[in-house]
Parts: C-alpha cells; structure tokens; sequence
C-alpha cells in the first residue's frame, strides 16, 4: 500500500538561535523537542519515538549528546529511538519506517548543537576526512567547491549563478525576524566583495553555524486529523546515496544523489515537478541548491544562469526556495531548517514570509524539501502538501 | 609550529604508502576483473573479487578538479597559503585527492597535464604531490 499522505509533520518546535554562549546542545536539543511537542499539542507520554540528528564531538565540558540523554532528560521511554554516527540523513525515513511497522505512534525528530560557541562543529569538520588532512584538506566546504568546480568545467556556472541564491535567501531572511542574518541585507556588490575562502568558494556561498535546535513531531495523518495545526502531510520521501567521495568521485557536476531521490519521491507522490509550489532546498553552500535544483530537473546543466535571473526564487518570484534563509541566511539545523519550514509554510504560520499574498508568491500547495549529507554523498527528497 | 597532520597508515594501505616512501605510485588492480583502485581496499567494487595484484602507475595524470585554500583551517598550513588541493585522475583510472605544486594557483585548470611529485615529510610518510607536466 502506497505511503503516500499517510503521515504527517504535527507539530514545529524552535528555540533561540545564532550565537548563544553558554547553553548545552543537549538543552537546545531538549528545548526543540519540548516545543515541538507542546506546538502539536502533545503531551510528552505520547512521544514513543526518537531520532535524534547526527552525533557531534563532545566538548571541555559537555560529552556526546546521546538519545539515551535527550529521551531521560526529557523524562520518556520510546519504544524507537535511533541516532546517525554520520550524515545519511535518513531520518525521515526511519520515522515512517517505524510508525508503518507499528513500532511506535509519534516520532519526534531532533536537532541541537551549540556550534557557534563551541568548538565542535570545527572539531567533526576536521575530523571528517583523516586522510586528506595530510594534503591540507579539512572539512567540507573545500570537497563542495571541489564539485562545484568541477561544475564550472562541465557547465555554465559560477559566481554570477550563485550571487542569485545567496541574495535572494537573504531577501527572505530579511523576512523572518528569528534568521540570524535578518536586518544584514546583502546586495550583488556585497557578495561580490565577500571574504575569500576556499575558491570557487567566498564565504557568502557558506552556511551559518548556529546555537540552537530544531524539532519536529510526525504521526499518522488518523491521528493528525485530531491535533492542535493542520497537518503537513508527506506525500512522497525518496533517498539516494551515490557515496563516492569526492577526492573518488568520476561524475562530480551531477547527477548527485538528488536526481534519484526526487524521482522516487514524485513517483510516491503521484505528482510531477509543475505541481510543485516552492522548494526547501539543503543549502550548505550557495552550489548545492543550484545543483540540486538542476538535479531535480527545475533546469538543464547550466541553464540556472538563465533560471535565477530576475528574483525566480526571492518574495514575489515565481519559484521561491529558502523561504526561512535557509541554511546560508536564517539557521543551520541541517534537514531540519528546510523541512520545519516546508511545514510551516504549509501550515500558513509564517507572518511576514508567508507564501500567498503576503508575498506575492502562489499559495503553496505543495512544497518540496531536500536534505543532504556528506559531500553530496546522500540525499533525501521529501514532498509535503497542506 | 603544530606539525602537518599525517595519513592513517593499516592493512588496506600500507603498501601504498610503503611503496611512496621509495617514490613509486601504486594501486591495487583486480585480478578478476582488471579495474585498478584506490586507496587500497579488502575488495574489487565493481567484481568482489579479493585477490588483487600490486602496480606501479606512471604517475602521470590530468586535474579532474581542485579548489585553491585562501584561509588556513590548520596552523600546519597557514604559512603554505594560498595552496591547491585537487583531485587527479592517473592514466590507470584511479582519482587521488592531493596537491598542485610547482606553478601558481590561478594557472591551475580541469584537465591539466600533471605528474607525480614527491614530498618527503617524514621517515615513515612521503606524499603524492602533482606537478604541472
């Protein structure tokens, strides 16, 4: 029986975000998960799944953030509970596994990390690739610029592709008063005149790292039906995990793990990519939406030069991705930053961002959302409706 | 100064590395199928077959891509700045993620003739470098 619209993203929950010293990511962690639950209108004895984002180095003074602490902390028993060591970003998957096979009811999904005051973001970015660290190569950006030139060789595109993206994110940030770049416009001069990094890299193609957490709740869209919001009902997930390395990697510009994955996703969904009202797009860096974008067939190789002229994805364009900031301009919970926005603004709860009227956008029907780990070695691609 | 980080030496790559200390590149090829991997691995991806024989490559390739560093994330290469870390394709097929040296970062482009250029960095470890050809 098809998956499709069966389950349902229930419940949202936000905490304070940007650069927050002094708080536990376990806290962030707790917090997300407790608003989360309360936003559905949930009590904490009906969460009996947990997934908890990827595990980060522990700190001087906090040790891994486990699901074993994040569950005792916030005082439950789950009958699932799981946690990446790395980035498959499987999540989603894990949680619709698990309700389909009755192995609980209502999973809460977990992001929390204080990356921006701690050292552990730098200390797993450093420890990612232990053989490249001898040629100087640490974390991820440099394996992304590493595709994106590649990308530059194969196609059109470059800096003059990318100032689109990172401009319009930053047009929506200016929106949403909790992004942690709103009220710092930026303009093409701007991005042009950004700090160099790892070339074809500056740091305005990079994301943020944040103090925070995000969490979201799913159940079965029988029980959404009697909850406090209007359901974000999944109708489609697909994943694909090329894993190749990309100091291996024989097909670096693409296809990525995303053309797969969203082919599978719209197959569930029964849907084609016109009936697709915006996208979430996983943004570590300005490329990987063009490539993902490209990948999902919005556009040709190349042809995104073309496609993000003239504000396509900014308030009032006729597709508009990020509509939160997105990984580059309002937070960095990895999958989590697109997918509670998907919901939200499917919900209609996003004031002064909202899709529809207020910004000159479609009504969103339909929203798209992806989410990607490792250097493009995984992705997944969910699709979510009102 | 904080020393360079050096590769995690085992049992799947110590031939390599044995092998870059007196200055020869080499991989691993098939004995099943033919297809020449690296880094060294238990297993052929393409055939599982495990037996596999030791080759020595030309050392000669083309840049499949590379980025050039403008800000150091380790102290050990702050004083090295602006560098390039590529990914060269060998004439035997493997990809090797490592340095262009010997020219100047912006004369460095996808699909450039380079060859093997070594770089002692301690009794045990010498690394692949690449050089423009």
């Amino acid at each position: 029986m098809s998956l499709k619209d069966k389950y349902a993203i229930v419940g949202i929950g936000y905490t304070p975000q940007g650069r927050l010293p002094g708080r536990t990511s376990l806290g962030f962690h707790l917090e997300a998960c407790a608003n989360a639950i309360a936003d559905a209108g949930l009590k904490k004895d009906d969460i009996d799944g947990l997934i908890c984002y990827r595990a980060f180095p522990g700190t001087a003074d906090e040790g891994m953030v486990t699901p074993y602490l994040v569950a005792q902390r916030l005082g439950i028993a789950p009958t699932y509970m799981s946690q990446d060591a790395n980035c498959s970003r499987s999540h989603i998957q894990h949680a619709i596994g698990a309700l389909e096979a009755g192995f609980c009811n209502t999973v809460v999904i977990s992001y929390g990390h204080n990356a921006a005051s701690s050292d552990s973001m730098t200390r797993m970015l450093m420890e990612m690739h232990p053989d490249d660290a001898a040629f100087g190569n640490f974390g991820a950006a440099a394996g992304y610029a590493l595709a994106a030139r590649r990308a530059m060789h194969e196609f059109v595109t470059g800096p003059e592709t990318w100032k689109h993206i990172a401009v319009g994110q930053r047009k929506w940030a200016n929106l949403n008063p909790a992004a942690q770049m709103h009220s710092r416009p930026m303009s093409f001069e701007n991005y042009r005149n950004s700090r160099p990094l790892i070339d074809p890299f500056t740091l305005f193609d990079a994301c943020l790292t944040t103090d925070g957490g995000r969490a979201v709740v799913i159940t079965s869209a029988q029980r959404a039906r009697d909850l406090k919001h209007h359901p974000a009902y999944i109708m489609g997930i697909g994943q694909h995990n090329p894993s190749v390395e990309p100091s291996r990697s024989t097909f670096m510009a693409g296809p990525t793990g995303a053309k797969k994955a969203s082919q599978a996703a719209l197959r569930m969904a029964d849907i084609s990519l016109s009936d697709i009202d915006a996208c979430e797009i996983y943004d570590c860096f300005t490329y990987t939406v063009e490539i993902t974008l490209q990948d999902y067939g919005f556009f040709g190789p190349g042809e995104g030069k073309d496609w993000f002229q003239d504000g396509t994805i900014e308030p009032g364009g006729r597709m508009p991705v990020n509509t939160s900031g997105g990984l580059l301009s309002e937070a960095y919970f990895m999958g989590l930053t697109p997918l509670s926005e998907a919901a939200m603004q499917l919900m209609g709860r996003c004031e002064r961002r909202q899709l529809g009227p207020t910004t000159g956008t479609k009504s969103p029907e339909i929203i798209i959302a992806s989410d990607n780990g490792g250097i493009l070695q995984t992705h997944t691609c969910t699709v979510l409706r009102r | 100064m904080e020393p360079r980080p050096l590769p995690n030496i085992n049992s799947d790559n110590r031939e390599f590395w044995s092998a870059c200390r007196e200055h020869r590149l080499q991989f691993q090829k098939c004995e099943a199928c033919g297809h020449v991997r690296a880094p060294g691995s238990h297993l052929c991806h393409l055939c599982h077959a495990r037996a596999a024989q030791w080759i020595t490559s030309s050392g000669k390739g083309k840049v499949y891509s590379f980025v050039v560093y403008r800000v150091a994330f380790h102290p050990a290469f702050a004083a090295e700045l602006p560098y390039v870390v590529a990914a060269v394709e060998l004439e035997e097929g493997p990809h090797l993620l490592t340095n262009i040296v010997g020219c100047r970062p912006e004369d460095v482009t996808c699909e450039m003739a380079v060859e093997v250029a070594w770089k002692d960095v301690s009794n045990e470890v010498t690394l692949p470098l690449f050089r423009p050809a």
